[in-house]
């Protein structure tokens, strides 16, 4: 069965914008939960960088926020891969990382980031960088 | 090359005298000390990249070279038996014999020239382990400020985050803790504040100091300088 599927989740279900958050740290996923789920988008939250394609391949997400440093494969490596991937190129990114020099802004965008949201965020500019592509 | 500094030793001055001048017409004349062997135990302590040892007084050559550090550049320029000498190179790995013939100044220039290379080769070597080391531990600092950087921002992040939140629904919170939820929230932007300080204290020290080299480079010219 998919996910995507109205029978299981209603209508409703479908006309929502999903984001799918990648960050090693769950207090931080629940923090931009808390953000969106007043936006009325569909959430879903991930801490193993590992899994962000298995996550996307299962839930079919509209924008992804991607931490950057994390344990095992960093934010960075995901974007590039993710946009190197024939079937999920076209989701937009946004990096959602501490890490706010030029160089590092820079060097998300060399790695195909759509957007970049530095930490620590507020709920206006999270927000801001969602709406544009979700 | 830096300015190498020779020490001659002698009781002779005809051979200071005639070393000298061979040195000082060579393109690169290094620093010359001369000394007899009464002054030497006044001067000793000074280290010189070079020490030639000329004719001094019998009775004084054990006690100079006694006194000598074994890693010290050594061109001894006296007779010398072969027995002695292999004692003598095995205190000082440095040291070079140089037999008083005809020829003994060019030759001595020579190994002299090689001897002071060495020692600006051993120098610049030194010098460079020094700034790795500097380099080093700068670089372990810098790491360590950014994981702490990175920690911190993701500690405000959840604390501003989550007043945020609260504030969000003021409604629900009485008001001593709608006035606790505002104050953590703006200490928490006050840390940030802190820390984007500290972040930008590199860039802001360049621009500072590109801005005082500006400032030098348009100072008005002297009146005398006036085109």
């Amino acid at each position: 069965m998919h996910l995507w599927s109205a029978e299981k989740y209603g209508v409703m279900s479908m006309l929502l914008k999903k984001v799918l958050i990648v960050d090693d740290s769950p207090s931080q996923v629940k923090l931009i939960q808390g953000f969106l789920e007043h936006e009325g988008y569909r959430l879903v939250g991930i801490n193993d960088p590992e899994r962000v394609e298995e996550a996307i391949a299962l839930e079919r997400p509209s924008v992804i926020l991607l931490d950057v440093v994390m344990p095992k494969r960093n934010g960075f490596q995901v974007c590039r891969e993710l946009k190197n991937h024939v079937d999920y190129n076209a989701i937009p990114v946004i990096l959602v990382t501490s890490k706010n020099t030029e160089s590092d802004r820079f060097w998300g965008q060399q790695q195909g980031a759509d957007g970049y949201v530095t930490k620590p965020f507020t709920r206006e500019e999270l927000l801001r960088a969602v709406r544009r592509f979700a | 090359m830096r300015n190498a500094s020779v020490l001659i030793l002698s009781d002779e001055p005809e051979f200071a005298r005639l070393l000298t001048a061979c040195w000082q017409a060579e393109r690169h004349a290094p620093g010359i000390t001369v000394l007899s062997s009464d002054l030497w135990k006044d001067h000793e302590a000074t280290p010189h990249d070079l020490v030639v040892v000329g004719p001094v007084l019998e009775s004084k050559l054990p006690g100079i070279l006694q006194s000598l550090e074994p890693a010290a550049a050594v061109i001894l320029c006296v007779p010398a038996e072969s027995r002695e000498l292999g004692q003598l190179r095995t205190r000082y790995p440095r040291l070079v014999h140089i037999p008083l013939r005809e020829d003994w100044a060019q030759t001595l220039l020579l190994v002299a020239g090689e001897s002071l290379r060495r020692a600006e080769a051993l120098r610049l070597s030194k010098q460079a382990e020094r700034r790795a080391a500097k380099n080093e531990h700068q670089a372990t600092l810098g790491r360590y400020m950014m994981d702490m950087k990175h920690s911190v921002n993701n500690a405000l992040t959840s604390m501003l985050g989550n007043a945020e939140l609260l504030l969000l629904e003021p409604g629900q919170l009485s008001s001593q803790s709608l006035a606790q939820i505002k104050t953590i929230h703006s200490m928490a932007l006050r840390i940030n504040e802190v820390m984007q300080r500290f972040s930008s204290l590199s860039s802001e020290m360049r621009e500072a100091e590109n801005a005082s080299q500006a400032e030098t480079e348009t100072e008005p010219a002297s009146p005398g300088s006036r085109r």
